[in-house]
């Protein structure tokens, strides 16, 4: 699952691949915005057909965020 | 004769807060039921349900400045294309700025919030005037462009909340993600209120130091490509666009 979010990340929002980790923070440090998170989300709920709730997503910072979103549901 | 004056609009809005109440639950209980009986399919009570809560939110802004409360003069109404397709874009410093809106903007799109939908007095209008629920962004954003695209009006503030207190307005990427999807043409409508009245923090019942006065600037609308170079991706776009209309606001509100 990681690799897929990396993969998303360096493939459409042009983040550069070097900077992805587990806990770097997805709006300071890859300076993904509000626009391409929820185009992330979308994308995350048809890969997984699970879907995060907005409230919880808001809170997401990292990848780890996300991850734990996602196998919490 | 200051106090007088204080004390004057201090009555006029508790009673205007309280006709609206009133007012909101007379069409709650009495007039939809109507609706849904007299009226059938729902595209026409949209329509109706759209002129009920202009006719009230007209009523309301009429109300205030009859008693005194606030006054308003709207100018540019002539920009405004009744046929619809236009995305309305407005700053957003007072509570009342959608009643004001909706009341010379009638059968506009707009976004509510969940917890309007929500609210049992509001919730039947509002479901019947079928406005966009702002709940899941995905969708805020997609139907937003889905009913530009079909023709409609859709009015968004882009700060998606009031100005905070004595800041230029911040506005989020979402309105000019919108714009870009639909290229749709913008309408900007630029509210000035002074004195600050209803800001954001403001409890309804402080009354400021002397009548607030509601200047409403409709622009001639612009079209996206006015505002941003093409060429660019689509984070760039919006980044731009955003920063134009931006710019547009602090120009006209300075």
């Amino acid at each position: 699952m990681y690799s897929r979010i990396k993969d998303i990340l360096v493939g459409q929002f042009e983040v550069d691949e070097s900077a992805v980790s587990l806990d770097a923070n997805l709006y300071d440090e890859l300076q993904i915005d509000s626009i391409d998170a929820v185009d992330l989300l979308v994308q995350l709920k048809e890969i997984t057909g699970k879907k995060i709730p907005p409230e919880v997503f808001k809170e997401v910072r990292t990848i780890r965020d996300v991850l734990s979103a996602l196998t919490n549901l | 004769m200051k106090y007088m004056d204080l004390a004057l609009r201090f009555v006029g809005t508790s009673l205007l807060w309280f006709s609206f109440g009133f007012v909101g639950l007379i069409i709650s209980v009495l007039v939809f039921p109507l609706l849904y009986l007299f009226v059938r399919g729902p595209g026409a009570r949209q329509i109706a349900a759209r002129k009920i809560i202009a006719w009230g939110f007209g009523a309301f802004m009429w109300s205030g400045c009859r008693m005194g409360v606030f006054t308003v003069r709207v100018t540019g109404m002539e920009h405004r294309n009744p046929e619809g397709g236009q995305l309305i874009l407005a700053n957003h410093p007072t509570l009342i700025d959608v009643v004001l809106l909706l009341s010379i903007l009638p059968q506009v799109d707009c976004v509510i919030k969940e917890a309007v939908i929500r609210n049992p007095f509001m919730r039947a209008s509002v479901t019947t005037a079928n406005y966009v629920s702002n709940r899941e962004p995905e969708d805020l954003l997609s139907s937003g462009v889905e009913r530009l695209e079909t023709g409609a009006s859709l009015l968004l503030f882009p700060e998606g909340t009031r100005t905070a207190r004595g800041q230029p307005p911040q506005f989020k990427l979402g309105a000019a993600e919108v714009a870009l999807r639909a290229r749709a043409q913008i309408l900007p409508v630029v509210i000035d209120c002074t004195p600050q009245f209803l800001a954001k923090g403001d409890p309804w019942y402080s009354i400021p130091p002397s009548r607030p006065h509601f200047a409403v600037k409709v622009l001639p609308a612009v079209a996206v490509e006015q505002l941003v170079p093409g060429g660019l991706d689509e984070r760039h776009s919006r980044y731009e666009l955003n920063a134009a209309l931006q710019s547009l606001f602090e120009s006209e509100l300075s």
